[in-house]
């Protein structure tokens, strides 16, 4: 079974773990078994919103994923950044892992959009999908539907 | 038992934060306006326990007169911080090895 990865960023952004959430079924539905990292917050929120894990089995504290990644040890890493820290730590991964990767640049600023976006692409070969959202999960939904049909 | 800074920054106070809750690019330019040597490492590389973020190249500051190293350190939330510690001589040939 393929194996994804999927990273979250600081959960001050309402859409993420709702986000979180869909990817995971997604990627489920794509044949992928999902391990989700975030930090003790993020994780929270998750484990909260899907109280008999019905889409989320696994989830593993931020800095001992970091800590005991390998390079090609999944096959996908998804990333969410609405923060610079969320690039930093997206472009930390895709170093490591050395894998495809996705990046979902999403902010309700258009000029953090761009920036957090170009952070990525000046110092990754991901799929960067950036797109002006905060609140609405909608448009993040469209572009990750979009990206996940060319898996 | 090997060095660990994230169990060092909680259990001791001979550590200063330089600049908190900053941009990586602040930090970047803060460390190699102070450090007297300056050593860019890959993301993910392994200093003093952890794994470095950052966007590369990561510069590590050293001030060897002092003893001191200057080190970005991420988090999720709280952004990204310069720390000034204490480092010992091998300490600073090991980090020279990952310089890129």
């Amino acid at each position: 079974m393929k194996k994804a990865l999927v990273l979250l960023g600081c959960p001050e952004a309402p859409s993420q773990t709702p986000l979180a959430i869909y990817a995971t079924y997604k990627l489920n539905s794509l044949g992928f078994d999902v391990t989700i990292t975030a930090n003790p917050a993020a994780s929270k929120l998750l484990k909260i919103s899907d109280p008999e894990n019905k889409y989320i089995s696994n989830i593993v504290d931020l800095d001992r994923c970091l800590n005991e990644l390998n390079e090609g040890e999944f096959d996908l890493l998804l990333g969410f950044i609405h923060k610079e820290a969320a690039a930093s730590f997206f472009v930390t991964f895709y170093q490591i892992l050395q894998i495809k990767s996705i990046a979902i640049v999403f902010e309700k600023d258009e000029d953090l959009v761009e920036e957090y976006a170009n952070i990525i692409s000046d110092s990754t070969d991901a799929e960067v999908l950036a797109v002006k959202a905060f609140h609405n999960p909608n448009p993040v939904k469209v572009k990750l539907d979009k990206a996940l049909e060319k898996i | 038992m090997s060095f660990c800074l994230e169990t060092y920054l909680q259990q001791s106070d001979d550590y200063e934060v330089l600049i908190n809750k900053a941009g990586f690019k602040d930090c970047a330019r803060l460390i190699r306006f102070k450090a007297d040597e300056v050593i860019y490492v890959k993301p993910g590389e392994v200093i003093l326990g952890v794994r470095i973020i950052g966007v590369p190249p990561i510069p590590i500051g050293i001030i060897e007169n002092e003893k001191k190293l200057l080190i970005p350190y991420t988090k999720p939330c709280h952004g990204t911080s310069v720390v000034e510690l204490p480092i010992d001589k091998k300490e600073i040939d090991n980090i020279r090895k990952l310089a890129i």
